[in-house]
């Protein structure tokens, strides 16, 4: 449950800045040692639905090994030490391996670290934390939190119009430009909707006292509180722990225009 | 003496695309405490006035504002922004898109949020407008699991909470069922008593709050003040007036208008003369037809639970029940749009999934609750063209078909509008003339008169009741039993995803499982019960 109660700004920009140091490097085992914990982490200190945490981890590890495999087959083959390595029937020069790899790795590690933030942080939440700590103007996060709220109506709304036009004796469209055709169609009365319900919350908001102004008091208020370091000095200092390790077993290496 | 809390003065109003002003040097006030009803039929400017009288125009408008608003003898246009909510709470018509957050609690906190209150009173303030309106059981609930009812009474809690000196309800029921309205107005009625708020409510029916409001402001459909008094007063004796504006009157005074008996009229079912005249005892007796569309042991998901259900030829079938007992799911199933779990619909004997489905199409029309969602090309006549197109039919005939069904519809001299720039009335006959183009036999329709006015519900009914007497069957879904009273020939009653009940109208009227359906008596039925009651006390005396 720790994961939850961390403030959501000072659990983004944690992830944030690991991303960005982890960007500069450029070996496969580092990243590797880092997704383990992270996983770990996500799974010891979360609560969350793991079903639907290995359906997400599984899209992006496909996505991954897609980075991985078209680096491979499509590198520079003329290899600099004259090594190659056959693999799936292919035959490729061992640097460009180690490329993929790292660069796979490297897809997964982001991926991981967003995947923490996602299935443990409320999304609510979150934005209320960005006005408080990282004064993001009330218009425009008020404006997304009623825009989060349109997108499950939205898709009923589009279910509806969906079974209205096919009672009209719309077909299924076959070709692309039919497909075009009608997603044109339904956008009309979809478009027509939302603008309607938008302006209706607008005023509505209006009408309950809303200017958009910065100074507001909080029904949640969203603090920073020692307890919540705790987290960032965690994943700095795994970071570095990994690091560390693999200088010292002299994996590591810096991005250097490898690819 | 009370004091005067709100006030307008020569207040005209004119929006940019339109040279006609929507409201026209409108002057009132209201005392402190007092119960106004705003009245007056669609179009008539009614919820232009709730942006003046909210502070919202001028600031927010495109167009010309003449005259001024006061609140507490303060000019709006003197208040800063924001500042008029805690004067002005205003709860709007559409239950889904007044509010912006996720939860019951951060949706009530949000107005006071913006009012600066301290977090201490926002906790106890909260808690007491939730337990105000009864809903303080859902206070960690999603809004968008409440049923409508429960969401107009959290709109109902946010604007309570900031504790505003005037409230303006803004056709709060239009978008509930008869149930949930007479709960909402019950409740509004105890919260008035307790809490002691000037109350304004803009409507374009009276029924529900005659009993509540005293004062009626009557606007007319060209935006002026036309009469400003003591409600049952004006109605007694100006009910005609109100009916040929397009204002839906109370049953017992519209029946005493249809009779053409001189006012003062009646207001409630309680006070009519006589009993109901028997020449409506409808033709309904006619012999049943072949029988056309049946389902056997229908079951769909968790929502609908084993129906049996025959539709026959020259049927008017009324599906009621409560909100979520399943009617809308059995009338898709019924119409072929869905495809049920298990069970077996078939439509002259052949299953429905060995009709191809523009064969269907031809026998069954189905006209949804939003008829915005149907429409597919760019102008009334196209769209009536559409599927007549598709069955390759030579151009003079189509137009002539079209001109005939527009003209049937009332729609003559719109073929060149856009769909959506018509009015509510004329979308939905649009969208009925879409489903009959192909002399569908079959027509299924999702509550019709929702969020209808007076005529337009009154032209639309016409319009289907000469489609039926020309032999076809309709199905529809409604809540207003006064329609099922009038044109029905078959109710059928959901309950909890079952069909609960299966018979003529009249056997429903005395079914002792009435209340339980959350159904109530149709006023001619009312009517004659009280007649009877009175005949009865009568004699044994």
């Amino acid at each position: 449950m720790f994961l939850h109660n961390v403030n959501p700004t000072v659990k983004a920009l944690t992830i944030i800045g690991i991303v960005f140091l982890l960007a500069f490097l450029f070996d496969p085992v580092t990243p590797l040692l880092y997704i383990s914990w992270t996983i770990v982490v996500t799974f010891l200190f979360g609560t969350f639905k793991k079903k639907y945490y290995i359906y997400y981890f599984l899209s992006f590890l496909l996505f991954a090994f897609g980075m991985f495999w078209t680096t491979l087959v499509f590198s520079d083959t003329s290899a600099p030490s004259g090594k190659t390595l056959s693999l799936l029937g292919i035959t490729v020069p061992a640097e460009n391996l180690w490329v993929a790899t790292s660069l796979g790795l490297r897809v997964l590690a982001f991926a991981t670290l967003s995947l923490l933030f996602l299935f443990t942080t409320n999304m609510v939440h979150f934005i209320l934390s960005l006005i408080q700590q990282l004064k993001l103007p009330p218009k425009i996060a008020y404006g997304v939190l009623a825009g989060y709220r349109f997108l499950p109506m939205l898709k009923t709304e589009f279910q509806q119009v969906l079974a209205a036009h096919r009672i009209r004796g719309v077909n299924k469209p076959k070709t692309w430009k039919e497909k075009i055709v009608q997603y044109q169609r339904m956008a009309i009365p979809l478009l027509a909707g939302a603008i309607r319900k938008a302006e209706r919350t607008a005023v509505a908001m209006e009408s309950k006292g809303f200017t958009g102004a910065k100074d507001r008091t909080f029904y949640r208020p969203m603090k920073v509180q020692r307890k919540d370091w705790l987290f960032p000095l965690m994943m700095f200092g795994m970071l570095g722990i990994t690091i560390a390790l693999s200088v010292y077993f002299g994996y590591f290496s810096f991005y250097d225009g490898q690819l | 003496m009370k004091d005067t809390i709100l006030r307008t003065e020569n207040l005209t109003l004119s929006y940019e695309e339109h040279p006609e002003p929507v409201l026209q040097s409108i002057t009132f006030s209201v005392q402190k405490g007092e119960g106004v009803l705003l009245l007056g039929p669609s179009g008539s400017g009614k919820s232009s006035l709730t942006h003046c009288l909210n502070g919202l125009f001028p600031r927010e408008l495109d167009g010309s504002m003449n005259g001024n608003v006061f609140i507490e003898d303060r000019n709006t246009s003197d208040y800063h922004p924001g500042e008029i909510a805690r004067k002005v709470g205003v709860v709007f018509q559409d239950p889904d898109s007044q509010f912006c957050m996720i939860t019951v609690e951060d949706e009530v906190a949000f107005g006071l949020e913006n009012l600066n209150v301290p977090y201490e009173s926002m906790i106890e303030k909260v808690d007491k407008a939730l337990q105000w309106v009864g809903m303080a059981d859902y206070k960690l609930a999603k809004i968008s699991d409440l049923s409508g009812g429960q969401k107009q009474k959290v709109a109902l809690a946010c604007i309570l909470a900031m504790e505003p000196e005037v409230l303006i309800l803004d056709e709060p029921t239009a978008n509930l069922d008869p149930v949930a309205t007479k709960e909402f107005i019950d409740l509004l009625k105890r919260l008035k008593e307790e809490l002691n708020f000037t109350l304004l409510v803009i409507e374009h029916k009276l029924e529900g709050w005659l009993t509540f409001l005293e004062r009626v402001i009557v606007f007319s459909e060209d935006g002026q003040l036309d009469y400003d008094g003591p409600l049952r007063h004006h109605l007694q004796f100006h009910a005609e007036d109100l009916h040929n504006m397009g204002i839906r009157l109370p049953f017992a005074t519209r029946t005493s208008l249809e009779e053409k008996r001189q006012p003062p009229h009646p207001l409630f079912v309680t006070d009519l003369p006589g009993l109901p005249s028997l020449q409506e005892e409808r033709t309904r007796g006619k012999a049943m037809g072949d029988a056309w569309l049946e389902m056997s042991n229908g079951t769909w998901k968790s929502i609908l639970h084993s129906i049996d259900v025959t539709i026959h030829e020259g049927e008017w079938i009324a599906i009621v029940g409560e909100n979520g007992s399943g009617k809308s799911s059995l009338s898709k199933i019924l119409a072929g749009i869905q495809k049920p779990t298990r069970g077996s619909i078939s439509l002259d004997g052949r299953p429905l999934n060995k009709w191809k489905e523009q064969e269907l199409r031809k026998e069954i029309g189905y006209v949804f609750q939003n008829p915005e969602h149907q429409f597919i090309t760019d102008s009334v006549f196209e769209e009536v063209a559409f599927s007549l197109r598709h069955g390759g039919i030579a151009e003079e005939e189509l137009k002539n078909t079209v001109e005939e069904i527009l003209a049937f519809c009332r729609l003559k001299g719109m073929e060149n509008q856009h769909p959506f720039v018509l009015s509510q009335g004329q979308k939905r006959r649009l969208s009925v003339a879409t489903m009959i183009v192909d002399n569908q036999r079959l027509l299924f329709l999702d509550e019709p008169t929702f969020g209808q006015d007076e005529k337009s519900t009154a032209e639309l009914m016409d319009l289907l009741q000469q489609k039926h007497d020309k032999g076809t069957s309709i199905v529809m879904i409604t809540h207003d039993m006064e329609l099922v009273d009038r044109h029905a020939t078959r109710v059928l009653v959901m309950k909890e995803g079952r069909l609960a009940f299966d018979d003529r109208p009249e056997k429903l009227w005395s079914h002792p499982g009435l209340p339980d359906f959350h159904l109530e008596l149709p006023p001619r039925e009312q009517w004659k019960r009280t007649i009877k009651n009175k005949e009865h006390t009568y004699v044994s005396s």
